[in-house]
């Protein structure tokens, strides 16, 4: 019980010396997985990506020219931007749209929601494996399901998506659109939030359901799509698996599907150019940490906080 | 972190006061939406099951979903499509992912106790670092990460995706524990500390035993992630025979040059079925864990 006698004073050393041994015997294994997996990787891959280095000899100092060549003399690297951004551009808002309106749909106290929102939902579970992606090239190949369905009901006879460099993109926007369930989830969330006074004063009010949700739901769910579309963008930047397995692993037809991350793979282990791969990789990280700063700058022009 | 954390109840709540309103025909319309959505939806992956148990002229003749003839033709020739049967694949995905399981709630957990519990030195400093690093893409650590493992002589073992996971490497499950953790009431550890407990029995006997929820969720969303991986087995593993069923289900695609879909669609199936399984098990923990946190698929 000596402990409870201190309790009026400071604990004595021992006990505030075991408190500390305590807290960092208990983060260790984190503490030593930062520094040795987190922390040096990063320096160093900094420091790779200013040398010229492969598989084979040693790292050579180059300075900055690995960046230098990234802006000036890479094509590829600016059609992996323009892929990339497109598809960012394109499958956020598309999922943010899809996520609000199946939320707001299912936010009517129906019967049935937990089933309705399990569906939605599987998607985003499996979405990400090779399973869904070898069936995406298969339901918009030439002779794939979309083709099929397409001709039996309009007798429309497609073309091959996938195989087609100026479709092939927007198969996989249209793979991560589906993915929708996982911001619906949190959308529905949201919702649940906004206090239902609110909505009885508006309607007494004389406000139409319409005007209720443009002046109501959407302004006090700005902090949720806020979250919601910073999430999104992050891993839209990072998509990689689906791209892969679509176009064995080349980004093709003709480079319209070279993710950023692909063209990294590519130059990072099938080439072995690590140096020049470090760079990609930290010009990805500021362009992610550009676009999540700028989207937490925006915030306070549009997105609402409790008072 | 995120205005949607701590909302169990308020999801599992199964209608609004907002519902009462509608009149029975705009319910129906909403249904009928509902409803045509999900089916379109789901119209690929119930064409996939459906195509693995067909024979394989049927597969492009019809897009009906009930076979007319049903086989299990498709299964026999994938299962033994590649030079390793998929059966030694999936054993070699389910030890990666069960390491991983064990590695990420160990080592997790911790962490999570750490920061929610003990007092010590330096605690919001590394605090904040650890949520810096549920923001920070992969791919600035992986060159190094992969030089590191090829010295230790690990790439083409299995050691580089369950070592790191042993070390908290996945801060979203620390997230995720600390989020649960603050909720258990601090007169526990007070009482404990009465009877003369130390960190390490609060821990082992308050704080774990009224953490199954969470730990639960930790360990179905670990589960799904790593079965679900492609690039860190993609990167690490050569050799088909340490293949995980993700990595094999690829080669397969490309050994069939896309001649055999049914049974490239019986594999696709197969890979999918265990997480399936685990979502009809777990559901409303994965979806209450996504609400809690807001994070990922």
């Amino acid at each position: 019980m000596s402990i409870a006698d201190a309790s009026n004073s400071k604990p004595p050393l021992s006990v505030r010396l075991r408190g500390q041994l305590g807290g960092y015997g208990f983060l260790l294994p984190w503490l030593l997985g930062f520094v040795v997996l987190t922390l040096g990787p990063a320096v160093s891959s900094f420091y790779l990506s200013l040398t010229d280095f492969g598989l084979m000899g040693s790292a050579k100092w180059i300075g900055a020219e690995n960046y230098v060549r990234i802006a000036s003399d890479d094509p590829r690297f600016w059609t992996a931007m323009k892929v990339t951004f497109t598809f960012v551009l394109l499958s956020v808002p598309l999922k943010l749209v899809f996520a609000l309106a199946i939320a707001v749909a299912l936010n009517k106290g129906l019967r049935g929601l937990t089933i309705f929102r399990a569906i939605f939902y599987l998607p985003s579970l499996i979405g990400g494996s090779v399973a869904i992606a070898v069936l995406w090239r298969q339901v918009f190949s030439g002779d794939g399901v979309l083709n099929q369905v397409l001709s039996a009901l309009f007798g429309y006879e497609g073309p091959s998506w996938i195989s087609n460099p100026s479709t092939s993109l927007y198969t996989l926007v249209l793979l991560a659109a589906w993915q929708f369930g996982s911001s619906m989830i949190i959308f529905l969330a949201g919702l649940r939030q906004i206090p239902t006074d609110m909505y009885e004063a508006a309607s007494i009010d004389g406000a139409s359901r319409r005007r209720q949700f443009i002046k109501i739901t959407l302004p006090l769910l700005t902090p949720v799509i806020f979250f919601n579309a910073v999430i999104l963008t992050i891993d839209a930047f990072k998509a990689f698996t689906s791209a892969f397995v679509v176009s064995d692993g080349s980004g093709g037809p003709i480079d319209s599907t070279l993710f950023y991350t692909l063209y990294l793979y590519q130059e990072a282990f099938t080439n072995f150019r690590f140096g020049y791969a470090s760079a990609l990789a930290w010009v990805l990280v500021v362009i992610i940490a550009f676009f999540t700063a700028l989207s937490f700058m925006s915030a306070k022009y549009w997105v609402h906080y409790d008072d | 972190m995120t205005d949607t954390a701590h909302l169990p109840s308020a999801v599992e709540a199964d209608s609004t006061p907002d519902g009462d309103k509608h009149s029975p025909m705009k319910r129906a319309l909403i249904y009928a939406l509902l409803t045509a959505v999900s089916f379109i939806m789901l119209y690929p992956l119930l064409w996939m099951v459906s195509s693995s148990f067909k024979p394989e002229n049927e597969i492009f003749a019809t897009t009906s979903l009930i076979p007319q003839e049903f086989t299990l033709d498709a299964y026999r020739r994938g299962w033994n499509g590649l030079s390793v049967s998929f059966g030694h694949m999936f054993l070699n995905s389910l030890l990666i992912s069960v390491l991983v399981v064990v590695g990420n709630l160990i080592s997790c957990s911790m962490a999570a106790y750490a920061f929610t519990r003990l007092q010590f030195k330096g605690r919001g400093f590394w605090f904040a670092l650890m949520l810096g690093t549920l923001m920070m893409p992969q791919h600035a650590v992986l060159i190094p990460q992969y030089l590191m493992f090829l010295k230790f002589g690990w790439v083409n073992t299995i050691m580089p995706l369950v070592v790191p996971k042993f070390f908290a490497i996945d801060a979203f499950f620390i997230f995720l524990m600390v989020q649960f953790f603050r909720g258990i009431p601090r007169e526990l550890d007070e009482a404990a500390i009465m009877d003369g407990a130390g960190p390490l029995r609060i821990f082992l006997k308050v704080i774990l035993p009224l953490s199954t929820p969470v730990m639960a969720t930790a360990a179905v969303f670990s589960f799904i992630w790593t079965w679900d991986d492609f690039f860190a087995p993609l990167i690490y593993l050569n050799d088909i025979e340490k293949y995980t069923a993700q990595l094999g289900l690829r080669t397969f695609v490309d050994a069939t040059a896309q001649s055999d879909w049914g049974a490239l669609l019986a594999m696709s199936t197969l890979t999918v079925l265990p997480i399936f399984i685990l979502f009809l098990l777990f559901q409303r923990l994965l979806i209450e864990g996504i609400a809690t946190t807001g994070m990922k698929r």
